[in-house]
């Protein structure tokens, strides 16, 4: 499954990239996510809750490990995630630019491999259950940017 | 263990009390703690058709519901559309006599099925047959003749 | 068959269907025992990797698990399972067998293969237990597609090999290249005909009970061949067959998949019963069913098709790759099949067919319902069809050119039937079939006046009418016992399983015809091995045939100890008697006579003798075992119409004239052929089992892989033509795959047709909506 978009923060640059390397701002915003947590340098663990269809409240162990950074335009993701109904492996890239008012226009891609009985029951629903759920994370990102350059 | 759930249930007439997990599916029941093996299950998703049964006199998918639910309601299954001594309803008779019935293992479903829907349309066309036939799987017949035993059985004076 | 049949050709009701429509029938899955334990299985989420390591030990420390088994803990019993289907004697045939394991070592192959296995106190609690299984697999890249499977530097699926081509066959006739100099015109396509899952409503099942006592295994099975799993599992288990009991029940459709033997789950419960001394129980869900029963998969051809101008076909020349999954197990039935069922009706010369096998990490291929035929019968339709455009003759006529006349049998085609006999027809009649079908579906009408009519209302409508012949009723053999009881009923054991062919009721006719009695007294017992313990079992369309033969004959024989002790009794000669009401009596009027019933107390007395050279009782076990298959024929016709916007496709009449041989119940052989056309329709239109390319099913559940219902199907006028197989004394031929083999051939035809102001060419099948809008896209595209 191949998940491409463009995302809009009202922001600085570096503001957001100062988000996007915090465990704790990350589980609150991406959907369904139990724990968080930094397990070394550039190297995360996490619990997440994934329904897709017919597959409810699936659970998934999710390692994620940061990659090719270079702060604060862009670093990509090698992303490993298990659970009983099936498996995603795969990579993402991030990339930021700056642009006046300030704000930062994000360019993300991803490339992951949905195996196990989520790949056959819920194909069909896969990619819009992903669209939906980065839509999700990037708009609690962008109000988490907010509240935090709001305080300053 | 997780703690069980009293229910209590008609089925086929019956007043049937029973503790059961939570989580136990009302087909699981049906077939497994009531032995009333004649309802099937077929896909598990609620999208063949093979466990159907009345529940309050409505068909039901009885593989994607919990017995729980059952609680305080009435059940029917094809154990109960013969008559005492075994003798075939009409619709029963109608199936046997166009052939509407192959493996068989569809069959009680689409029994429970219809006879609602021949309740409700007591003289359906063919394509309010097929309509009322099109949530049932059926692999061997190729649903000609089941369509022939409604048409049968509609014509024919159900009790 | 006596003078007196009077149930043979008969619409008789079925004898089953009581207990079928009161919930009565037993069903493996309805077997519960005291003390039955639930099993259920850990599957390989990869189409393809390295197994390195299974961790069980959570789920044994789980509540409620009994055992837990992996690869490692079977011991000697791990095996690779038998290859099924010995490759026929073809000269220069290379076939690599890598069969089907238990349980997943070192290497898995396919999405769902079973790597352990969970036995608990309930389902529940297995299913919680398959989530406490830690599996380590390192991901190889995946085999899908055939021709980069054999491609140089593919992975490699079975590392003993050198490549993933798991047979190579050549099968000659004449000499086609010269023919091809001679030819006025070649067609020449590349065709892609892929099929889906049989999709028996009933998932598998089975259900052990070892008895330590009597030291015996009761096995319930939803296997198509119960004696030949008994056999097998009593040599793996050390047991004697006679300790080996195995019931296939009434089983809840077969179409094929139930026909391949030794399922993992098939070797693994008996084995773990024992161990545990425990009874089990195992039923497959819908998506496992996807994963672990086999499927029939795709065949690329290249082919093309000699001509004379005259619209005569000269040869044949076809090179295909036959998908045949992760293992082999039943050997080249299917591309044999597929080789062997492209020559259909026709005269054709010269033909030269090659065929590779491909291991893919895909589930298992072996024979669903029309094993392979229909690739052959859609490969020489779609030529004949292309020709018949090029050489601007009617479809109907160019097939009327060149079908085998009724004086050209028994035709031997020169080539090797998957039965391991040379391809002979044994009989046939072909044009009056064709030229029934044509006029019933009113052919010459519809593309005079009809077709010309709707067009200029702007409807696309389009006719389709397209031959084939099926090979059916191969041996190697079948039996089975008649004994007339003392209460006069008549009891008829045969040993192949029953999937609702209606084997209660025309075994029952046969012999009731033969023994002058009530149909309904003859009860039918088939698939129990406690029952009857020689035969195969039911596939190739040969149950009626072989088994129906075999019925015959031991009435048959159960006839003449009636009318020689009869004889006896009534003081005269056996001509002088009849077999009429359940008696035998002296012919005339108030002839004497003795109720079979009573005779079967006189044939075994408690006191006296039974004559020497007699044997006690009215019974009888006879086998049949024809010399080589029957072949049967017939042609479908359809008229549908075409929405170019939307790419539905409607179908407004079904027609299917076939000629099966003698028919012993045409109703039931109605109900064969409808259900047939469905799967058949299924396949053309609705059904295809989609991978990606890592090999995972895309579609695993009835919410996605949409088999047709009865808003899918038409209505099916039948038209029988008897032509009896002169191979079996009745003139059987099989008839179960007729509905299915030709459907996807007719659907593309019938789909040009109507689409023939876009130019649309189908050379694949099944179809969609939605690839059927790409190609009238498409074809618009090309036309402006």
């Amino acid at each position: 499954m191949i998940l491409t978009g463009t995302y809009i923060f009202n922001g600085p640059r570096a503001a957001v990239w100062d988000l996007l390397q915090d465990p704790a701002v990350l589980a609150k915003a991406l959907p369904g996510t139990k724990t968080l947590t930094r397990t070394a340098d550039d190297q995360y663990h996490g619990v997440m809750k994934v329904s897709v269809g017919p597959v409810t409240a699936a659970e998934f162990a999710v390692n994620v490990e940061l990659k090719d950074k270079v702060p604060p335009e862009k670093f990509s993701m090698q992303i490993d995630g298990k659970g009983a109904v099936g498996f995603t492996k795969g990579t993402a890239t991030i990339d930021l630019q700056e642009q006046p008012g300030p704000v930062t226009v994000m360019n993300y891609s991803s490339d992951v491999q949905i195996g196990g009985k989520i790949a056959g029951v819920g194909q069909r629903l896969l990619e819009s259950v992903g669209k939906m759920m980065t839509k999700q994370a990037l708009e609690a990102l962008n109000r988490e940017l907010q509240s935090r350059l709001g305080k300053q | 263990m997780i703690a069980k759930i009293s229910i209590d249930v008609i089925v086929n007439g019956l007043r049937r009390r029973r503790e059961v997990e939570p989580r136990l599916l009302l087909s699981d029941f049906i077939r497994q703690d009531l032995g009333l093996t004649g309802t099937h299950v077929g896909c598990e998703h609620g999208v063949c058709g093979a466990c159907t049964i009345l529940f309050d006199g409505e068909p039901a998918r009885s593989c994607i519901m919990l017995s729980v639910q059952a609680d305080g309601h009435e059940i029917q299954t094809i154990e109960h559309l013969a008559g005492p001594s075994g003798e075939l309803n009409p619709l029963q008779t109608a199936f046997r006599h166009e052939h509407g019935l192959q493996c068989g293992f569809c069959t009680p479903g689409l029994l429970m099925t219809l006879t609602a829907f021949l309740r409700d349309t007591p003289n359906p066309t063919e394509p309010e047959i097929r309509d009322a036939l099109s949530a049932n799987l059926c692999r061997c017949t190729g649903y000609h003749h089941i369509v022939e035993a409604v048409k049968l059985a509609s014509r024919s004076t159900l009790p | 068959m006596p003078a007196e049949a009077r149930y043979l050709s008969a619409r008789v009701l079925r004898n089953e269907d009581a207990r079928l429509l009161t919930g009565r029938a037993l069903f493996v899955d309805d077997v519960q025992i005291e003390g039955m334990l639930h099993v259920a299985f850990v599957r390989s989420e990869h189409a393809h990797g390295r197994l390195k390591g299974v961790d069980v030990s959570a789920a044994m420390r789980r509540l409620g698990v009994v055992a837990v088994y992996t690869a490692e803990d079977l011991g000697d019993y791990w095996r690779a399972g038998p290859l099924l289907v010995p490759p026929p004697p073809i000269p220069n045939l290379v076939f690599h067998a890598c069969t089907q394991v238990p349980l997943a070592k070192d290497k898995v192959r396919h999405v769902g293969e079973a790597i352990a296995m969970i036995v608990a106190e309930n389902r529940y609690v297995a299913e919680d237990a398959i989530r406490d299984v830690v599996v380590d697999i390192e991901p190889l890249d995946a085999v899908v597609d055939l021709e980069k499977g054999l491609a140089p530097g593919a992975p490699l699926i079975h590392e003993q090999l050198t490549s993933n081509a798991a047979a190579h066959v050549v099968q000659r006739k004449g000499d086609y290249a010269s023919a091809r100099k001679k030819a006025d015109l070649v067609v020449k396509r590349r065709f892609f005909y892929d099929r889906g899952a049989a999709a028996a409503i009933e998932n598998r099942a089975i259900a052990v009970n070892w008895d330590p006592k009597a030291e015996e295994l009761t096995i319930w099975d939803t296997t198509q061949a119960p004696i030949p799993i008994r056999n097998g599992l009593a040599k793996m288990l050390g047991l004697l067959e006679s300790q080996v009991n195995v019931i296939a029940p009434f089983v809840g459709g077969g179409f094929g998949p139930k026909i391949m033997m030794f399922y993992p789950e098939e070797v693994l419960l008996p084995w773990a019963a024992i161990r545990l001394s425990r009874p089990l129980k195992w039923t497959e869900d819908r998506q496992e069913n996807f994963y672990a029963t086999t499927q029939e998969r795709g065949q690329v051809h290249d082919a093309e098709m000699a001509f004379t101008r005259e619209g005569r076909i000269l040869g044949v020349h076809d090179v295909f790759l036959f998908d045949t999954g992760a293992y082999d197990p039943y050997g080249l039935t299917i591309p044999i099949n597929s080789q062997c069922t492209l020559l259909g009706p026709y005269d054709i010369p010269n033909y030269e067919s090659e065929f590779t096998a491909v291991f893919t990490n895909k589930t298992i291929v072996t024979p669903v319902r029309g094993a392979g035929r229909q690739h052959g019968v859609f490969v020489s339709e779609r030529l004949l069809d292309i020709a018949a455009r090029e050489l601007r003759i009617d479809r109907v006529e160019i097939r009327k050119r060149n079908l085998l006349g009724p004086d050209r049998f028994p035709h031997n085609h020169e080539i090797m039937f998957q039965d391991s006999a040379p391809l002979v027809y044994d009989s046939g009649n072909y044009l009056p079939t064709l030229e029934q079908a044509v006029d019933l579906i009113g052919y010459d009408k519809f593309i005079k006046d009809e077709q010309p009519r709707l067009r200029a209302e702007g409807k696309h409508v389009g006719i389709g009418v397209v031959c084939y012949v099926e090979g059916t009723g191969i041996g190697p053999y079948e039996g089975a016992r008649v004994t007339v009881e003392p209460s006069g009923k008549v009891r008829v054991a045969t040993g192949v399983g029953t999937q609702g062919q209606g084997h209660f009721t025309v075994f029952a006719q046969l012999v009731a015809d033969a023994l002058g009695v009530d149909v309904e007294d003859v009860r039918v017992v088939t698939g129990d091995t406690r029952e009857f313990h020689w035969g195969t079992g039911t596939f190739a369309s040969r149950g009626a045939v072989v088994a129906g033969s075999a019925c015959h004959a031991a009435a048959m024989a159960v006839r003449e100890k009636i009318l020689r002790l009869g004889s006896s009794l009534l003081n005269v000669t056996p001509e002088q008697l009849e077999l009429r009401g359940g008696q035998v009596r002296v012919i005339g009027a108030n002839g004497a006579a003795i109720g079979l019933g009573e005779l079967s107390g006189l044939a075994n007395p408690l006191r006296g003798a039974v004559r020497p050279g007699t044997e006690p009782g009215l019974e009888s076990t006879a086998y049949f075992g024809p010399d080589r298959g029957s072949t049967a024929s017939g042609v479908h016709a359809m008229i549908i119409e075409v929405d170019p916007e939307t790419a539905m496709v409607e179908i407004k009449r079904y027609l299917v004239a076939h000629d099966c041989g003698t028919i012993i119940n045409p109703l039931i052989v109605e109900g064969q052929i409808h259900g047939g056309v469905a799967q058949g329709i299924g396949n053309a239109f609705y059904e295809q089992l989609v991978y990606d390319e890592q090999g995972q099913l895309l579609n695993a559940s009835f919410m996605d892989y949409l088999i047709p219902t009865a808003t899918d199907v038409p209505r099916v006028e039948t038209a029988h033509r008897e032509t009896p197989s002169p191979f079996n004394p009745i003139g059987l031929k099989g008839v179960g795959e007729a509905g299915c083999i030709p459907t996807g051939a007719l659907f593309a035809q019938a789909v040009e047709d109507a689409l023939s102001d876009l130019g649309v060419e189908i050379t694949e099948i099944p179809l969609s909506p939605n690839r059927l809008f790409e190609l009238i896209e498409s074809a618009k595209a090309a036309g402006k």
